[in-house]
């Protein structure tokens, strides 16, 4: 195998190093990942079990998942007549696993396959003795390493859990081969696109025509019955049904796609010059019409913007769509009366101010990207260019700001409208568009307290960038865990104090405070912005 | 005549590095000004503490008679910047890209900008992502030299354009020295800083360890002389026992020596004495300032260990 691979003059001459280097690169990534996914694979297991312990609350949640709007977003349905936690988790967790391992197994392909091509690394590696295919294998093996520690770590945290070790292992095989077939289909998109950046939105593309036509497929033919579901690889690993049929051979189809992929990735590979994409790069235009820093940040924002945007309407329109299930579940618990005291109209209240909460990480998740995008400019010196013009450095970073801020709120707004207005159909109770909107308003200053988190990082320690994210993940899991945990564990989190509308009555002190918080942070930052050296 | 850039006593350190030990700039205005040093000697964080992107720890700068982080912004409507290693928008096309950094400046001269689009043969219809290192410096060169501005700061602005595009840039600086523009152009291509600036200051180390004109500074090093002898033999002796010629050799009838400025009188008068049949003199080059101070360093180098 060495000999063969490390071959000079062969195609595949070189692929030993470079494997050893994306390897090493990726070394924290994976071991972050795959601790990330475990984890809260087996949490939401452990959740499940807790919260549907009861037969008839299974059954009830089968009744849930069973229309159009929640199988969209859950799977095909196995096991609803006997709905045991085996069955939900493969239902209902297994798709939510699969999309970020194979979001995880794109990128992983394109970093090792493209980036280094464009940044001319690679140039400097192929000079040496490394044949055309031994970046594609280093970029397939990176990927195939990362989608493995991910599925051994998640087996492993699930046998901690009541489920079946058989099934727990085919899920997770499930997961690791839809992550393949991503893989593959990434690989082959990295030989037909001129730029790293068009490879991965292919790629993506990709995972997002393949959820498609899944969730297509599953709303025509329940338990893999539609042709539109084999057309998909969430499909094929879906239909493999853990826990309930258990079914090995559908994941045999999954390895045959990666094949012939990573097949013709190999073949197109051969074909290509260095630091060009089989699909001609459209040229640009010869004068410019952007004015200022705000049109910059548009142009160049606007695709995260509509993409973000996008996700954050849908996820409140399925919510708002999806209404009137959700208060018929909650009347039909048998624990009703203990679980919410405030009648019917509290525990749908409760809910929709979860899902609020949810959409509004969303948006934090998209500024904590914005702002990072203006850190990654300074670092990479476009900073410098702009800087050395008569503009100032509040001008520079607060016109960005600005319209990432502007963006996260819009969004909010706009997916609490289109919440509130399908819950109005759904419950036909007009009054929700208005509630919902507040709802969704009173966030808002959410978004000024991780904006000014943001900026004081970047003001003065643009290093640690990092914690940006890391308060994001903590304000998100404190959303949701925040009452698990122990007291005062989310003291730093805008949530605790903002009033949990419509759950819970408005009250305007927190809201005046939490946005003071976000501006005085924010002002913060700015003058440390101001006094500090530029980066790059 | 007022000067463009004073300096005096620059500290800036970097944690335990200090990339600026006490450096001194003069820059007069309207004249093109070399700046030149070895890698790592401190050019960069000079001309970015010059921009006001970089505060120093010590010492007082002062630039078109603003103070460069104070007055970064007024500052900068009358100066244009080329960096060394231009960086673009990667989904901007190089059209785009100078007329954003037009409009920021608050408006470009679209002759002009037409005129060096067409001379320097840049295709503006091209994304960021997919320039050439040359073509991202023409794009910074285009949009810098566009500008309606009185300073022009260049950090090594020629790194990856070729000799024909090398040489057009020489010709572009020289206009716009001819307007009245006072140029710092930051450099380690000698020939290029010999044949544009009247002043160059060499840095080393964080400390400019050499300032002057051309001409001083040529004064200050020797001449090399190539002369051939009937008497070969006899000139080699009679010019090594002059004081002021140093490293004589022979070879074949013609001696070679290297010369101090003050000492060329008396070998000129000396030389007939020998039969003089041919006489190649070369004046110092930069070359030869910058690798004197070098290879000072290198001996001190040498030394320590």
């Amino acid at each position: 195998m060495t000999a063969t691979l490390t071959a000079p003059g062969g195609t595949l001459a070189g692929t030993r190093g470079l494997v050893r280097l994306a390897l090493r690169a990726d070394r924290w990534r994976i071991v972050v990942w795959a601790l990330a996914v475990a984890w809260l694979t087996t949490v939401s297991v452990s959740a499940l079990e807790t919260v549907y312990a009861s037969d008839s609350s299974r059954a009830a949640r089968a009744d849930l998942i069973a229309s159009p709007a929640a199988t969209a977003l859950a799977g095909p349905g196995y096991g609803l007549d006997d709905y045991t936690i085996g069955a939900m988790t493969a239902n209902e967790l297994a798709l939510w696993i699969m999309l970020p391992v194979g979001i995880m197994a794109v990128l992983a392909v394109t970093r090792h396959l493209r980036a280094p091509e464009e940044d001319g690394r690679l140039e400097l590696v192929r000079s040496q003795p490394v044949g055309s295919a031994a970046p594609v294998v280093a970029g397939l093996l990176a990927a195939t390493a990362a989608v493995l520690a991910v599925g051994g770590l998640t087996f492993v945290g699930l046998l901690t859990t009541s489920l079946d070790p058989a099934g727990s292992a085919l899920m997770c095989a499930a997961i690791v081969v839809v992550a393949l077939v991503l893989a593959g289909a990434s690989a082959v998109a990295s030989q037909l696109a001129a730029h790293a950046r068009t490879a991965s939105s292919l790629g993506m593309a990709a995972i997002g025509v393949a959820f498609v036509l899944r969730a297509v497929g599953d709303v025509q033919g329940p338990q893999s019955t539609s042709v539109w579901t084999w057309l998909s690889p969430f499909g094929w690993s879906q239909a493999t049904a853990p826990y309930t049929e258990d079914r090995w051979w559908p994941l045999l189809v999954g390895l045959a796609a990666t094949a012939v992929s990573v097949a013709l990735a190999f073949a197109l590979a051969g074909r290509r010059d260095l630091g060009t994409g089989l699909l001609p790069d459209r040229p640009g235009r010869e004068a410019g019409r952007i004015r200022g820093v705000v049109g910059l940040t548009w142009r160049r924002q606007r695709t995260a913007i509509w993409s973000w945007g996008f996700a954050i309407v849908l996820s409140g329109l399925l919510v708002g769509v999806l209404a009137a299930q959700i208060v018929d579940f909650i009347a039909d618990q048998p624990a009703f009366e203990e679980l919410y005291p405030g009648g019917v109209g509290g525990a749908t209240a409760s809910a929709f101010a979860l899902y609020t909460v949810f959409l509004a990480v969303l948006a934090f998740a998209y500024l904590a990207t914005a702002v990072g995008a203006a850190h990654q400019d300074e670092t990479a010196g476009r900073a410098e260019t702009l800087l050395a013009l008569p503009l100032s450095r509040t001008r520079w970073l607060g016109s960005q700001l600005a319209l990432a801020t502007g963006a996260a709120v819009a969004m909010l707004l706009v997916a609490g409208l289109v919440m509130g207005l399908t819950a109005a159909a759904s419950l036909d109770d007009p009054d929700q568009v208005a509630t919902l909107v507040g709802a969704a308003a009173v966030t808002i200053p959410g978004v000024l307290v991780v904006l000014g988190v943001a900026v004081l990082v970047l003001g003065f320690a643009p290093r640690a960038f990092a914690v940006v994210w890391a308060y994001v993940a903590y304000v998100g899991v404190m959303a949701m865990f925040g009452d698990l945990l122990a007291d005062g564990a989310d003291a730093a989190s805008p949530f605790t104090y903002l009033p949990a509308l419509p759950a819970e009555p408005m009250s305007w002190t927190p809201v005046v405070v939490c946005s003071l918080v976000g501006l005085v942070l924010v002002a913060g930052g700015l003058a440390g912005f101001r006094r500090r050296d530029l980066q790059g | 005549m007022t000067d463009a850039i004073t300096a005096s006593g620059l500290v800036k350190t970097f944690g335990p590095k200090r990339a600026l030990d006490g450096f001194d700039l003069r820059v007069a205005t309207g004249e093109v000004h070399g700046f030149l040093g070895p890698n790592g000697a401190g050019k960069s964080t000079t001309i970015r503490v010059l921009l006001g992107l970089l505060r120093a720890d010590e010492g007082d700068v002062s630039l078109l008679g603003g103070d460069p982080w104070r007055d970064a912004v007024t500052l900068h409507r009358r100066l244009a910047y080329v960096p060394g290693d231009v960086t673009l928008w990667p989904t901007l096309s190089g059209g785009e890209s100078i007329d954003l950094l037009g409009r920021l400046r608050g408006g470009i001269d679209p002759r002009r900008r037409a005129d060096l689009v067409e001379r320097f043969e840049l295709d503006t219809r091209i994304k960021g992502r997919a320039y050439s290192k040359g073509n991202r410096q023409k794009v910074a060169l285009v949009a810098a030299l566009a500008a309606d501005v009185e300073l022009l700061l260049m950090d090594e602005p020629t790194s990856g354009l070729d000799p024909l595009m090398e040489a057009l840039f020489q010709e572009v600086v020289r206009e716009a020295a001819a307007d009245g523009r006072t140029v710092l152009l930051s450099s380690h291509i000698l020939a290029e800083v010999e044949a544009l600036a009247q002043r160059v200051t060499i840095i080393r180390s964080g400390k400019a360890v050499l300032t002057g004109s051309l001409q001083e500074l040529r004064s200050l090093t020797r001449t090399t002389v190539t002369v051939g002898l009937r008497d070969a033999t006899g000139g080699e002796a009679a010019l090594a026992a002059t004081e002021g010629v140093h490293d004589v050799r022979h070879d074949d009838g013609h001696v070679t020596f290297d010369v101090d400025a003050d000492a060329l009188d008396e070998v000129l008068a000396a030389l007939p004495a020998h039969g003089v049949s041919s006489l190649v003199a070369h004046p110092p080059t930069l070359e030869d300032l910058f690798l004197r101070q070098y290879g000072e360093e290198l001996a001190e180098i040498k030394a320590t260990r």
